[in-house]
């Protein structure tokens, strides 16, 4: 299984050029799915290796999104009940919010036929990227900068 | 796997069993379909239906409460279910809507499986078995399946009945992930058991397979064979197969090159069924994020393969059963996710003509629906799946052709 990339030195002072609007506080509700953010949607299971291995890399890049207009956040592909759902993502490592199924099915999300299988959305949840497989930062960058989402490093 | 009714007996088991059970009968395409109780209490999911020889249907489930996982199964006589008997339970188990315990069943006894959270590693689970010599009658105590003995991912079990009351069984083995710099891949093995548990022979199949997609396996008149997703170094996950023919295994061939290349988990196994010289599988894709199931027959014990038959294309997640009737039909069970997920049976003619299609039940795209499995006696398919309309429940229906 291929290690995560570690982020370089640049890359963890990253900052995106568009303006804080919020920080979601945890967990996400429903009247925050039209609250004007792009969303980076990540389906994650406990079983998948790979999704395992990509989480420090959402974990990373969430903090350093934080005042930005981009938010990371997860979905258990397994639709576990919402209580085993949280208490595997803590188990995971998971520091990013997870959705319930209840948001989720207001995004209109569908589920991917690959994980993990990670989704940009725009302000209006219109799914602007699908990303399949194991992703770096770099990858997530890139889908951000082809929207126009562009990432100014010091 | 085909199970010919080969006896007066069973004939007329299945025709009593169709006066005292028959209801809500009725479908759509040619199937005689029958809704049957089900054995199974509520939060019950994970099942498997599987025959013996003599055309006796078994059905296996996981039933779970706040404490523990109990593995149970009944099996279908021509009154009613037998009362379930428990094969194993635990608090320790990993249970998961994708890779979920196996029964085998045939004339020597029967063999299960489930999966068992490793001592070490969070993520990581052990394959533990427990075999019922018909002459002993009573369960073995619990054995790990893979000798390794590293903390890693195992799972994923497809079990055989094979020579002499033996039992093929193939899985995936995460060993070599926990070893090796860079870390290995997921491999494929096999092992032959005996009626006692006894490892009789392994072999590692395929050195870099999927890390999570169910195998399959299915007895041909050669010997058996073996289907599982391949993982290339370019991460092309297409389905290939390999066979056991007089002692040695086959280099695994592509059923069809797909070239469906993703650096991550389907979660979708192929599904093979044979009946003499005949062979058939099914298995779904998604190449350029196009959902497909797709089916390839054999006339020659799996040597070679006719061009894949689109069963559905884009409508559908997959989920594939495959097996072979009596009058060398093929049916193919799948889910149809046009208007929400329904179960579904497509049936094919021996030269692969389609013939017509079977909804068994409305169901949910959603996982914990779990995978529909199918097992076919005579020209009659058994279905299992899990109802989650409301509290989880296994479900059973018979379709006849």
């Amino acid at each position: 299984m291929p290690k995560p990339r570690k982020p370089s030195i640049s890359q963890s002072l990253l900052v995106l050029i568009f303006g804080a609007i919020t920080t979601l506080s945890y967990p996400l509700t429903a009247a925050e799915t039209d609250d004007g953010n792009w969303r980076i949607v990540n389906y994650w299971s406990e079983w998948c290796a790979p999704c395992r291995v990509e989480i420090p890399m959402f974990n990373e890049l969430s903090v350093r999104l934080a005042n930005s207009q981009v938010i990371i956040v997860g979905v258990n592909f397994d639709e576990d009940p919402r209580e085993l759902t949280l208490e595997i993502a803590d188990e995971m490592g998971i520091e990013f919010t997870v959705l319930s199924q209840e948001t989720v099915d207001l995004l209109g999300m569908k589920p991917p036929d690959v994980l993990p299988t990670t989704y940009l959305l725009s302000p209006s949840n219109e799914v602007m990227a699908k990303l399949i497989g194991m992703q770096s930062e770099q990858d997530i960058l890139e889908a951000l900068s082809l929207q126009g989402l562009t990432v100014l490093t010091d | 796997m085909i199970r010919p009714i080969g006896s007066p007996n069973a004939a007329l088991l299945v025709f009593l069993f169709a006066w005292s059970f028959g209801f809500a009968s009725g479908a759509a395409g040619q199937g005689r379909l029958e809704h049957l109780p089900s054995p199974a209490p509520s939060n019950s999911s994970l099942s498997r239906v599987v025959a013996n020889e003599a055309g006796e249907i078994y059905l296996s489930w996981v039933s779970q409460d706040t404490e523990q996982a109990t593995l149970a199964f009944s099996r279908l006589t021509s009154e009613d279910w037998d009362t379930p008997k428990v094969i194993s339970r635990g608090n320790n188990w990993f249970v998961n809507w994708a890779d979920f315990p196996a029964l085998s069943v045939d004339a020597s006894g029967m063999v299960a499986h489930w999966l068992q959270i490793s001592a070490q590693g969070t993520y990581d689970y052990d394959i533990r078995a427990r075999f019922y010599p018909k002459d002993n009658a009573t369960w073995t105590a619990a054995r790990t399946i893979h000798t390794d003995g590293i903390s890693a991912e195992h799972g994923f079990v497809s079990m055989l009945p094979f020579d002499n009351g033996t039992t093929l069984i193939t899985w995936l083995d995460g060993r070599e992930t926990k070893q090796g710099n860079p870390l290995g891949a997921m491999t494929l093995r096999a092992g032959i058991f005996d009626k006692s548990g006894a490892n009789v022979s392994e072999w590692e199949l395929d050195h870099r397979v999927c890390d999570c997609c169910q195998t399959s396996s299915a007895m041909t008149e050669k010997g058996p064979i073996v289907v599982y997703r391949d993982r290339s170094s370019e991460e092309v996950r297409d389905i290939y197969a390999t066979r056991l023919i007089e002692g040695a295994w086959t280099l695994p061939q592509p059923l069809h090159n797909d070239n469906w290349q993703i650096a991550g988990c389907p979660v979708n196994g192929p599904s093979v069924a044979a009946m003499k010289e005949r062979v058939a599988v099914a298995w779904f894709s998604a190449k350029d994020d196009t959902p497909k199931i797709q089916l390839v027959m054999s006339s020659d014990s799996g040597q070679s393969f006719s061009d894949p038959i689109v069963v559905e294309s884009p409508n559908t997640n997959g989920r594939v059963g495959t097996v072979i009737l009596e009058s060398n039909e093929v049916v193919v069970s799948w889910m149809d996710t046009t208007d929400g997920a329904k179960i579904v049976l497509s049936r094919y003619d021996i030269k692969g003509n389609f013939l017509d299609i079977t909804e068994v039940a409305s169901s949910s795209a959603s996982r914990r629906s779990g995978f529909p499995i199918i097992e076919a006696v005579g020209n009659s398919v058994s279905v299992t799946w899990t109802d989650i309309s409301t509290t989880p429940q296994v479900k059973v229906a018979r379709i006849d052709y």
